[in-house]
């Protein structure tokens, strides 16, 4: 116990000391938002060509002004009767395209045409087709002879809305959506800690081996003692790390919130109606204990059963080049976790499929967290943390077995024959 | 002391030590000699519980070593290192503390031991910043630092500078005689000849000899005398010079054969009345450490 207390200390320490420890846990929230913010502006404004586009418009078998059809930054003009001279003007950039409906029957548009196509972006395109079709279908409802304020009378607005009886037996708002967005989200973050600070594991494993370290370690100390010390002392790194990120988030989205209020933007009435204040009313019908506890413990019961793993890679391999051919099948168990949470979670998430992988303890740290928002039965949560566990510790004594053998072999690349054997020989 | 009987290790088919037993005694400094591949290293690995014998026992102060024995052991494998990104002082402390030192005890020796080398103003720097010979004293303190009852070390002058292998020799003797019981390995013979009380020779996973210097080098006597006189002499022709002799004719070595006696020697060369010494001569341990590994 003292001795993996000592290991634990030293892991930790090192650690939290280090410097770029600190600054990555003071940079990476304010480096997400500015990248997320980035992004989110230049998806949305940036991108956008706010310049005036000309388009010349002919359509034989459509009685239409061309300027009927301008819109946003689309000024429709009448096609020039010369081609050629069209097309000059195309080419020197007086005019963006020209736009040609040849069809009789306007209900197919297959003879339409955009000449200049390619200055065109796809959304540009897409907005293009969208508007055309669009007002074709107007002219044809016309010409069918269905006035406009019909057409208004007979427009279908909102949806279905999922409705569940609740613990209380009380018929309450669901949110289907917003509990898969919470479920992929925790198993999103458990899967990135299970490889972060994984692979911090394998590293110190490794660093001792490649540093000739180990046997003087291995003199002083019992592997399992070893091991285990590393990974609860990388995993209070993380968690400090996880915590402090929490934290300055917080900090750093009240001070963006408290800067936008402040500009006098009321919320827009209309914006009460949209779907995001449902989303956000469905937050309180979320089973809370349930996600909260599946979280923490599945969050740490998938860090401590990977990167015991993580860490016999590391005691088995000489350099970093070789972690390659171990990486993918032990990173594989967590990818097919998230197919099957698609998959299956999404149609039935407490069917049969989903109730067996979120048993396995190789995939239930993704299947259980994606699970979680869906009413677990409590019974299947401690039943499939007990059997996490319980692999938990016997990948800690395997690992350690190999870590003993394995860190004592230098020279070749270890194969998964070697290591059984190691296994058998300790 | 400790105890090692008919202990065996395989890699594998290979039998890596074969029937080893070997005896130390309480504050003896002991020199475990071999070619490269012979198998110490994989003995002292299971002294220093590092691996454990596939067959046989090993005995600490008459109970079987475990994990428990770690404070009493004190080992430098050959294949040595540190944490290059640690300091000098965390890195002592935290050896120290994995061998069952307190915190604060911890704290004193790596203090005493820094200001004993004279290497205190070190404390802070992190191991890549010091030069080879500087990580080495670092390495050597960092193994007796919990001041162990017995102290392994494989190959201890192997790739420290001459001073450094000098101060580790200093303080190999003065832990001897501080009361600890000292086993190293070695292939320079004269650190064995200058150090060791007693020494056991391991080829091919066999030990093929073990005793004091001075037993050994008796128990090889080859029937050699060693003779020189004031001025040049001429060996009679039923005397045989021996292997090493020098072919000076003042000096001469002389292999008696079964039926010749030293007596018979001395007269002759009382005889010549110029003689100026004669004595026994014995092999070195160089000599027999040669034998022994290639007549196997």
């Amino acid at each position: 116990m003292r001795s993996i207390w000592v290991v634990l200390k030293k892991e930790y320490l090192t650690r939290v000391k280090n410097r770029t420890f600190i600054v990555m846990t003071f940079l990476a929230p304010v480096l997400i938002a500015l990248f997320y913010g980035g992004a989110i502006y230049f998806a949305t404004v940036g991108a956008e060509d706010h310049s005036q586009k000309n388009v010349y418009f002919n359509a034989p078998h459509w009685e239409l002004e061309s300027d009927e059809l301008s819109f946003e930054t689309y000024t429709f003009l009448p096609a020039l009767n010369s081609t050629s001279e069209m097309l000059q003007q195309i080419e020197n950039g007086k005019a963006s395209g020209w736009l040609q409906i040849n069809d009789k029957d306007l209900r197919s548009l297959d003879s339409t045409e955009l000449v200049g196509g390619s200055t065109f972006s796809v959304t540009e395109l897409q907005k293009l087709n969208t508007h055309i079709k669009t007002r074709v279908h107007e002219y044809l409802l016309k010409q069918a002879g269905i006035s406009e304020s019909t057409l208004r009378l007979t427009e279908v607005s909102g949806g279905i809305k999922s409705l569940e009886i609740d613990q209380t037996g009380s018929i309450a708002n669901s949110n289907t959506n917003l509990k898969s967005a919470v479920g992929f989200a925790m198993a999103m973050i458990i899967y990135m800690f299970i490889f972060i600070y994984g692979s911090m594991v394998m590293r110190s494993a490794m660093e001792e081996k490649t540093n000739r370290i180990v046997e003087v370690i291995v003199s002083s100390v019992r592997p399992f003692d070893l091991m285990l010390g590393k990974i609860l002392g990388v995993a209070l790194v993380g968690l400090t790390q996880f915590f402090a990120w929490i934290f300055l988030s917080i900090l750093l989205l009240g001070g963006l919130t408290f800067a936008f209020s402040s500009g006098g933007n009321p919320v827009p009435a209309e914006a009460q109606n949209m779907p995001i204040h449902e989303f956000i009313e469905g937050f309180n019908t979320l089973p809370f204990t349930n996600i909260i506890l599946v979280f923490v413990l599945f969050f740490l019961g998938g860090y401590l059963l990977y990167s015991s793993i993580f860490a016999a890679i590391g005691a088995a391999v000489n350099q970093e080049t070789d972690v390659q051919q171990f990486m993918l099948p032990v990173s594989l168990p967590l990818v097919f976790g998230f197919i099957i949470a698609q998959s299956v979670v999404f149609q039935s998430p407490n069917g049969q499929l989903a109730q067996i992988f979120s048993m396995i303890p190789f995939t239930s740290p993704i299947v259980m967290a994606v699970r979680a928002p869906f009413d677990v039965p409590l019974s299947e949560i401690i039943a499939s943390f007990v059997l996490l566990m319980v692999t938990f510790l016997f990948m800690v004594w395997l690992s350690a077995k190999i870590y003993r053998v394995g860190v004592l072999m230098y020279g070749k690349k270890p194969s998964w024959k070697d290591l059984w054997r190691w296994v058998r020989q300790s | 002391m400790l105890k090692v009987s008919h202990v065996y290790k395989y890699f594998d088919d290979q039998c890596v030590n074969n029937d080893i037993c070997l005896e130390l005694r309480e504050g003896e400094i002991f020199g475990l000699l071999g070619p490269n591949g012979a198998g110490k290293t994989t003995l002292m690995r299971m002294l220093a519980t590092v691996t454990s014998p596939d067959r046989g026992e090993i005995l600490l102060n008459g109970e079987p070593l475990t994990y428990k024995h770690v404070p009493l052991i004190g080992y430098m494998p050959e294949e040595r290192g540190l944490y290059r990104k640690m300091s000098v002082v965390d890195q002592l402390l935290y050896f120290a503390e994995l061998k069952g030192l307190s915190r604060s005890m911890a704290k004193i020796h790596v203090k005493k031991w820094l200001q004993r080398l004279d290497i205190i103003h070190w404390a802070d720097k992190k191991m890549e910043e010091l030069s080879k010979g500087m990580a080495q004293k670092i390495q050597f303190i960092s193994t007796i630092l919990h001041e162990p009852k017995f102290l392994i070390l494989d190959e201890p002058f192997s790739g420290f500078d001459p001073v450094n292998a000098d101060m580790v020799k200093d303080l190999i003797i003065e832990l001897k005689n501080a009361g600890t019981t000292i086993l190293f390995s070695t292939h320079r013979m004269d650190n064995v000849e200058e150090l060791c009380h007693r020494l056991a020779i391991i080829h091919e996973g066999h030990k093929v000899l073990d005793g004091s210097i001075s037993e050994v080098r008796q128990s090889h006597f080859r029937n050699e005398y060693d003779l020189s006189f004031a001025e040049a002499v001429v060996l009679p022709a039923h005397f045989n010079r021996a292997p090493g002799d020098s072919n000076s004719s003042n000096s001469l070595r002389v292999t008696l054969t079964e039926n010749q006696t030293d007596k018979d020697l001395l007269d002759w060369a009382y005889g010549t009345q110029q003689l100026k010494s004669f004595g026994a001569y014995l092999p070195t341990m160089h000599e027999i450490f040669i034998s022994k590994v290639s007549k196997q």
